[in-house]
């Protein structure tokens, strides 16, 4: 489905090129660009949603390279969401 | 009467399913739609469980509890047509006219309810708010293409039907009763097709957003 994104589906976006940086041959965690580049958003709003992710406990910061790993968390997250997205797109909605 | 009560369980049961799936898609992730839905099987549920109970109720109580279910359940259809609505809302109108668009379904209120019973009422409501989900419902499918959508559009559909053919046995009383009950559960059972494939199992909580 294309047009409005929501923040959920935003947040999703964030925590899913984090886990393709975390585990899919580049271990380094994601960047900032890398994030910015696949969630398109500007990134004083990037800014905010990474530190709620950071706070909720979805999203890992390298200490020294400032580079972001999705956690287990955030990988049940993702899971759920999947999930849910098919359901609520089965009543021609969004998550 | 025990046909009835049947189909009223056999809806109860399958939207209380429905229900407690999008509550626990709601405590995985937070999205208000999910949150909408919740309420509308809440709602859904209600109804059948008055519905259901108006069947063992003196005559003195009987049809005004029958009236309460139904007025219950077109609480939970308006919870879905208002998801939908805010969708139409967002996606072609500026937002802060776009809540106008949730009283659309509404407009043509005037045009078939009739005056003259409450339950009258109720039914036309209900119906109008069904139409408009499942053109809604479906008009996702046509850019999708899921199953699903197909599956659950089609059994807001026949909930639709369901109500019309209801409606219509206030002219031939008690002549369509048994067949509009039949519909109804057969639209919530197309909708409770997809959940099969979906995991019912799964119903994590993640706290955090």
């Amino acid at each position: 489905m294309t047009g409005y994104r929501t923040h959920i589906s935003i947040i999703a976006d964030i925590l899913d090129t984090a886990r393709e940086y975390s585990y899919e041959g580049h271990d380094r965690g994601a960047t900032v660009t890398h994030l910015i580049r696949r969630a398109n958003v500007p990134h004083g709003r990037l800014s905010s949603l990474v530190s709620e992710l950071k706070a909720s406990g979805l999203l890992q910061e390298l200490p020294e390279e400032s580079k972001y790993r999705i956690s287990e968390k955030g990988m049940e997250f993702l899971k759920s969401y999947q999930q849910f997205k098919g359901f609520a797109e089965g009543f021609g909605l969004r998550v | 009467m025990e046909i009835e009560l049947a189909t009223n369980l056999a809806g109860l049961a399958i939207s209380i399913i429905i229900g407690r799936f999008a509550y626990a898609g709601y405590a995985a992730v937070g999205s208000p739609n999910l949150l909408r839905l919740t309420l509308a099987f809440i709602s859904i549920s209600a109804g059948f469980v008055l519905i259901a109970t108006a069947l063992f109720a003196g005559p003195a109580f009987s049809g005004a509890m029958n009236t309460s279910g139904l007025a219950a359940q077109a609480v939970g259809y308006f919870f879905i047509a208002m998801s939908h609505g805010l969708k139409s809302s967002s996606d072609f109108v500026p937002s802060r006219h776009g809540a106008a668009l949730l009283l659309v379904p509404l407009t043509t209120a005037p045009f078939i309810i009739p005056g003259n019973s409450i339950e009258h009422l109720v039914r036309s409501i209900s119906f109008i708010l069904l139409v408009y989900v499942s053109i809604e419902t479906m008009a996702s499918y046509m850019q999708t293409r899921k199953n699903s959508t197909l599956m659950i559009g089609s059994g807001l559909g026949t909930l639709a039907a369901a109500e019309i053919v209801a409606w219509y046995g206030f002219i031939f009383p008690g002549t369509f009763a048994i067949p509009a009950l039949a519909a109804k559960v057969a639209g919530f059972g197309l909708m409770f097709v997809p959940f099969s494939r979906l995991g019912l199992g799964r119903m994590e909580k993640v706290d955090g957003v």
